[in-house]
């Protein structure tokens, strides 16, 4: 080979890029009237039983309708695919009645579908998120317009829990016909938008379905969920108009943003920012250093520092939006000489204990170092332990750590999956895994999800409260806002507490 | 024997590397604490629904059984299936490997064009200005990082000048050129100014030596002296640095794709490897070997149609 080969050579290989971008076509940019959403996390899979991740819950709640809709602050409940429902007098038996409505493709969405997505989300061996329906049995079709719905037990939960995403309404001849992993990929769908591309690793773009049962809707021609994991970016792309919204602003942003005109709503989460304590170890299996800790902890400091004034500080262990949240509980103020006296009382006046964070959580970080330097003052050495996000899972799973910062949110308003996920001792999760298990707590929370509304299901969620408050169950620090970001022509986008976008068909670009 | 046989012969030499490098990887990747499945499941998840995934999808096995049979299906050209994903690797990695090369072939356009014109003005200029300001251009670049030199590159060009896109990868080859643009760049900052300093120092070295002064005295002009003999004569040095240069970029890509949002290979390993996506960690590091074989590959190629003296 000499040197004109090698030019040659090095020229073919040029070509050969040029072709290669060829053979990966890419499509032109969608038309105006599509929403482009930025979001932290990719979506995985499309298919609603699948799942209990961020961006595919987002996702799936505009693809598919469910059996009731909410508004936007996840409060009132309309009929949607079921235009009405009768409960029966033992509370056991649900009839739902169907109005008109076709699936993206065009099929008629029948009793039998219904039946089949209820059914399939309970009973199949690999669906994600069956646990907030456990009282829920089994659907049968009556008919062509009508499923009937039977419980184990009186569950007043449950017509909240027909809004949620994963009771999505799916067809059983595309679900059955493709088989689950097919159908994960390209999915008929219920709701507002269809799947029109899915660039894997990229973005999911979703397109109006012409047969979406509200008529005239929706508003928009498409959705683009963008995946742009690095926070600067994405406000960077957002200011650049290439999205229109984005979601998690970080907070130090939020101000030089809204002061450029972007709209950042501070709309209230379901969400609690949380320290886990692990009820079965050292040193937090002594509820005198649990309160020693909880008196230690200047919320309001903490609230403050991390989001910047857009949160609230703690006081029970579930956000204020969720109903029968106990409104007779404090915010606990710091009180260091009391925090003393209690460690005293424990008999041990210094006590070490490590703090698991997910590194590179920037918020996580900050409260870590605020705890370390408020406790150290109360006795307590406190180690702060950076490990990866995956490990910090298992290690609360498996039960091997002491305290860990974490944070949840609810899908509905009702307490009972909330309280069941934080408190529950009887749940396969162990109280979120702090091993907290007090019978009077779970046997309240058995009574509260039986009875109806009303106010001896209130007083039984704020008893349930009062006690994992005063035994310190765990120690809640603060109820972030949402922060997401939007350009000033995008309306009545809002991400409800249930993190769902359940407006999404009267969403526009003005 | 003709001095491209040996060549031929590189493939064989690919089969113990990916062999030993598979094995150490998935032992390595298996023994990293966290379960994948409850990251792609969401924390949330039941118990259940999260042992039958992981049944499913063979985790419940012992890990050398795994390997086998990660092995078997190696053989079949399967890599497995992604957990996060759902779908298989292969089709991960395709998806995501033309963003990376194509950045990676612009990147290193960039810095080859930027470096030889700097390092033949510098060389020619030894002493003048023209030569410091290029020496205090490759000190300072090489002392700046990828990711803050991403963000201000974004914030002057992108929110300022609004001459090219703050992320994505573009729809058409010029669409890509635009897109990757600043991406490029901040490769070229970083690579530019490592093979300058060495393609500067073996020109001043190679313009001081004997054959070069022969011609000079023999009346042939500077500049035929210069671009037929010295120039291609200081080649070589420069083009082993640039393979082990390329070597390093092939998966170190990731800070600039992070920056500029480019889903390539070097995000899809960080995610890979922070989920515990077992089989897309192995996936991609035996592509990454693949790739560093290859550029090894092809700088031989170049060194021997450079060079007539070796032979191997």
């Amino acid at each position: 080979m000499d040197r004109r080969t090698l030019l040659k050579t090095a020229a073919g290989i040029a070509a050969l890029a040029t072709a290669g971008s060829s053979i990966f076509p890419r499509r032109a940019r969608a038309d105006g009237n599509v929403l482009r959403v930025g979001l932290d996390s990719e979506v995985l899979t499309l298919d609603p039983i699948k799942t209990v991740y961020g961006p595919d819950i987002i996702c799936q709640g505009v693809m598919f309708a469910r059996l009731r809709r909410t508004d936007a602050q996840n409060n009132q409940l309309f009929p949607a695919l079921a235009e009405s429902w009768e409960v029966s007098g033992d509370g056991k038996t649900y009839t739902f009645h169907l109005t008109d409505a076709k699936f993206s493709d065009g099929s008629t969405i029948t009793a039998e579908d219904v039946a089949f997505s209820y059914n399939r989300m309970r009973w199949q061996k690999d669906s994600a998120y069956a646990g907030p329906f456990q009282q829920f049995d089994k659907a049968e079709a009556s008919g062509a317009k009508t499923v009937i719905m039977h419980m184990k037990e009186a569950f007043t939960p449950f017509l909240t829990l027909v809004s949620i995403w994963n009771s999505g309404i799916v067809p059983k001849a595309a679900v059955t016909s493709m088989g689950d992993d097919k159908y994960a990929l390209a999915p008929v769908s219920s709701g507002p938008f269809r799947l029109k591309e899915w660039r894997k690793g990229d973005r999911v773009i979703l397109e109006k379905n012409p047969y979406y049962y509200r008529q005239g809707m929706p508003y928009l021609d498409g959705i683009e969920f963008r995946y742009v994991p690095d926070d600067n970016t994405r406000v960077q792309m957002l200011q650049g108009g290439e999205i229109d919204a984005c979601i998690n602003v970080p907070y130090p942003l939020i101000a030089g943003l809204t002061a450029q005109g972007f709209q950042i709503p501070e709309n209230p989460a379901s969400i609690i920012q949380e320290l886990l304590i692990n009820h079965s170890a050292e040193p937090f299996n002594d509820i005198k250093v649990r309160q020693a800790a909880s008196y230690g902890i200047d919320r309001k400091a903490i609230c403050d520092a991390v989001t910047l004034g857009h949160g609230k500080p703690a006081s029970s262990l579930m956000a204020p939006v969720l109903n029968y949240f106990n409104t007779d509980l404090p915010v606990i103020a710091r009180d260091v000489a009391k925090a003393k006296s209690l460690l005293a009382a424990a008999g041990k006046p210094s006590v070490t204990f490590e703090l698991v964070i997910s590194a590179g959580v920037t918020t996580d970080e900050r409260t870590a170092i605020l705890m370390q330097s408020q406790l150290a003052e109360v006795g307590f050495t406190v180690n702060i332990a950076k490990v990866d996000s995956t490990e910090e899972w298992n290690r609360l799973v498996d039960g091997k750590y002491q305290a860990t910062l974490n944070w949840w949110y609810n899908e509905t308003r009702d307490p009972d999956n909330a309280l069941r996920w934080a408190i529950w001792g009887d749940g396969d999760n162990k109280s979120y895994y702090t091993r907290y298990n007090n019978p009077k707590v779970n046997q309240l929370l058995d009574q509260g999800a039986a009875i109806p509304d009303g106010d001896q299901r209130k007083a039984i969620y704020f008893e349930a409260q009062k006690i994992s408050f005063e035994e310190v169950a765990q120690i809640g620090l603060y109820y972030p806002n949402y922060h997401d970001g939007m350009s000033a022509k995008v309306q009545g986008f809002v991400l409800n507490p249930g993190y769902q976008y359940s407006t999404i068909d009267e969403v526009k670009l003005g | 024997m003709d001095r491209f046989a040996f060549i031929l012969r590189r493939p064989l030499q690919l089969i113990p590397v990916l062999i030993g490098i598979s094995f150490v990887t998935f032992v390595l990747a298996q023994l990293t604490p966290g379960d994948p499945v409850r990251i792609m499941l969401g924390p949330r998840a039941t118990e259940s629904a999260i042992a039958a995934v992981r049944a499913r999808y063979g985790l419940d096995q012992p890990i050398l059984v795994q390997y086998g049979y990660y092995m078997l299906n190696l053989l079949r050209a399967d890599f497995g299936q992604s957990l996060e994903f759902r779908s298989s690797v292969l089709a991960v990695i395709l998806e995501r490997l033309w963003p990376t090369v194509f950045l990676l072939l612009y990147g290193l356009t960039l810095s080859v064009l930027l470096t030889l014109t700097l390092a033949i003005a510098a060389a020619r200029r030894q002493g003048q200005w023209v030569d410091q300001a290029v020496r205090l251009f490759c000190v300072t670049a090489l002392g700046v990082p990828s990711f803050w030199l991403g963000l201000m590159l974004i914030i002057l060009f992108s929110l300022r000048l609004r001459l090219f896109p703050v992320s994505g990868f573009g729809e058409s080859f010029l669409g890509n050129l635009w897109h990757l643009f600043l991406p490029a760049l901040a490769i070229t900052i970083a690579v530019a100014p490592i093979l300058t300093r060495n393609l500067r120092a073996t020109l001043v070295t190679q313009l001081a030596a004997d054959y070069a002064t022969a011609g000079r005295s023999k009346g042939l002009p500077e500049s035929f002296v210069f671009y037929r003999h010295v120039f291609w004569n200081s080649l070589l040095p420069t083009i082993s640095l640039l393979g082990i240069v390329v070597s390093f970029l092939i998966g170190g890509t990731v800070v600039v794709e992070w920056v500029f949002n480019i889903q390539g290979l070097g995000q899809l390993m960080v995610r890979a490897v922070l989920t515990r996506d077992y089989f897309v960690v192995q996936g991609v590091t035996l592509f990454f070997a693949v790739g560093v074989v290859i550029t090894n590959f092809l700088v031989d190629v170049v060194t021997v149609a450079l060079d007539p003296r070796i032979k191997l």
